[in-house]
């Protein structure tokens, strides 16, 4: 039996662990995982101060300091089931079954495909993929690629693989289709762009950004955006422009690339092959919150958060007794804000294990959270604010649907 | 390759022509597409492909359930070895 167990040790479970033990309260974490950080891990860049974030030296501190305050960690141990039983959460794992008062899942995000034709051949990987094979493993993905998707974080990568010595023939869009649908269109995704142009040194971008407010602004943009691409840290981003075809043998032997009208068709006749020896898939990120869905949590899909997510309150508790979310299984935001989250579920989580005195602290935990995303950098979607909003609403008619269904 | 050959559930192999015509006949759920096409019903449990499948759906379906996720997990999440599975049960 546990007082509290962790699922995750990415920054919201990494962060949760610590102020849980920091408070008296016993903690194990679990994570498929060999080493603690999650997605933190593969994070290394410059932040607009002109300071480098490290993921793994972020993780590498937050995890000697769970172990020094007693944490207990299980890795390379992936849940596979929870449930409800007697008042308590029964953790299923292969080996072995965990059981504790107090649940909180951390179980972060997962990329969503891109499906482009060619796309099961050998060098095809997600942007994700490519990310920790680099950051992590330190093993090149290839010498040169091409990465299909653009947004932030698809972005953020080209970057560093460009540090890491791997070139990037460009970043461009996938061709349209049912599937691919706002991530083939030219102006929602320079829609989305116009949020990170703070961090393109192109003056078309930057510009851009203050003058193409409305609509129509942003139809003339892409219409007149340069059949070249604009670049960001001198790699192109072509939002003409879309792969077509992954063509080779047996692995990846280039990308066919067409030009594409302000909606998104392509032009027949436009096509040119561009050869590379990897290609990247960035279709975003979405909530992986697989084990808040069998344990029966309700959920509510919202566009801005990154798709569905487990209903929860601002101190991170869901409808279900004993259960709490923190950090991207919450909604796709960056690592700062996932480690905000973990601190006010750790609060929350010592506040029902019986410590007392904790109202104030989990209430400035909550202001520090909004603090940190108002402060962000980058934001994944741009009207996260709307969409943290609307989950509040749906968890305020859900405690008072149910108060109803008390009364009759 | 062209585009409806491209494969979207790896692990039972069905195309991207096998879904759309199977969403654009029955505007159906991402539910019955599942059980129509068997995409989803891999070993990877809809892992790699259960978002395609449902933005297949939503783009011919009426109607999207917003209160519940519209392609069921079921329990074990994560492969199991044989051996392990129903130790101590
Ligand atoms: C590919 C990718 C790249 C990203 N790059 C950036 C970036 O450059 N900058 C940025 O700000 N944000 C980035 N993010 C967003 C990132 O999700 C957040 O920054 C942050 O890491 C979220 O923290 P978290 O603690 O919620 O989850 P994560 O850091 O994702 O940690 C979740 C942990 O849970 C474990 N886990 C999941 N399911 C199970 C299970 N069933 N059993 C056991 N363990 C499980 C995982 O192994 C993982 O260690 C990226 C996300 C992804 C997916
Ligand atoms: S890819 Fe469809 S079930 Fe695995």
């Amino acid at each position: 039996m546990n007082n509290t167990i962790i699922i995750g040790s990415g920054p919201a479970g990494l962060t949760a662990a610590v102020t849980c033990a920091e408070n008296g309260v016993d903690v194990v974490v679990i994570d498929e995982y060999m080493i603690a950080g999650g997605r933190l891990l593969g994070q290394l860049y410059e932040e607009p101060n002109g300071s480098w974030w490290n993921g793994i030296k972020e993780s590498t501190t937050l995890y000697e300091k769970a172990i020094n305050l007693g944490v207990k960690f299980h890795f390379n141990t992936a849940v596979n089931n929870i449930e409800q039983s007697n008042g308590l959460w029964v953790v299923y794992t292969e080996k072995d079954t965990f059981y504790t008062s107090n649940l909180l899942l951390a179980t972060g995000a997962a990329e969503s495909p891109v499906p482009v034709p060619g796309w099961t051949l050998p060098g095809v990987m997600s942007v994700g993929a490519a990310q920790v094979m680099t950051n992590v493993q330190r093993v090149k993905p290839g010498e040169r690629g091409v990465i299909i998707g653009v947004n932030v974080l698809s972005a953020v990568i080209a970057m560093e693989l460009q540090l890491a010595g791997v070139e990037i023939a460009c970043l461009t869009l996938p061709k349209r289709n049912r599937i691919t649908m706002k991530a083939g269109d030219p102006r929602k995704v320079l829609d989305s762009l116009l949020h990170v142009s703070h961090m393109a040194p192109s003056p078309f971008v930057r510009y851009g950004s203050k003058l193409m407010k409305n609509d129509f602004m942003k139809k003339l943009g892409v219409n007149f955006y340069p059949k070249k691409g604009v670049k960001m840290w001198d790699i192109p981003i072509q939002l003409r422009k879309a792969v077509t075809k992954i063509y080779g043998e047996d692995e990846v032997e280039g990308v066919t690339l067409a030009t594409i009208n302000a909606d998104g068709e392509v032009v027949s006749g436009s096509e040119e092959h561009i050869p590379v020896d990897f290609v990247c898939i960035a279709g975003g990120l979405y909530p992986l919150a697989e084990l808040a869905a069998v344990a029966g949590c309700p959920f509510y899909l919202v566009e801005e958060l990154g798709g569905y997510v487990p209903l929860h309150n601002e101190r991170m508790e869901t409808p279900l007794e004993g259960l709490y979310v923190a950090g991207n299984i919450t909604g796709i935001e960056g690592a700062k804000v996932a480690a905000a989250q973990g601190t006010t579920a750790g609060l929350s989580m010592a506040h029902r294990s019986g410590i007392k005195g904790l109202d104030n602290t989990i209430n400035d935990s909550i202001k520090m959270t909004e603090q940190t995303r108002n402060s962000a950098p980058i934001q994944f979607h741009p009207e996260i604010e709307v969409g943290r909003k609307k989950i509040l609403q749906q968890w305020e008619a859900y405690q008072s649907t149910k108060r109803e269904s008390i009364c009759y | 390759m062209k585009e409806d050959e491209m494969i979207i559930c790896r692990c039972e192999e069905v195309s991207y022509e096998e879904l759309e015509t199977a969403a654009a006949k029955y505007k159906c759920s991402a539910r019955e597409l599942k059980l129509r096409t068997r995409a989803g019903m891999g070993y990877c449990g809809g892992r790699s492909c259960r978002t395609m499948v449902d933005k297949i759906a939503a783009a011919s379906a009426n109607d999207q359930n917003r209160t519940c996720v519209s392609l069921k997990y079921q329990p074990p999440i994560r492969p199991i070895s044989f051996e392990n599975l129903g130790r101590g049960r």
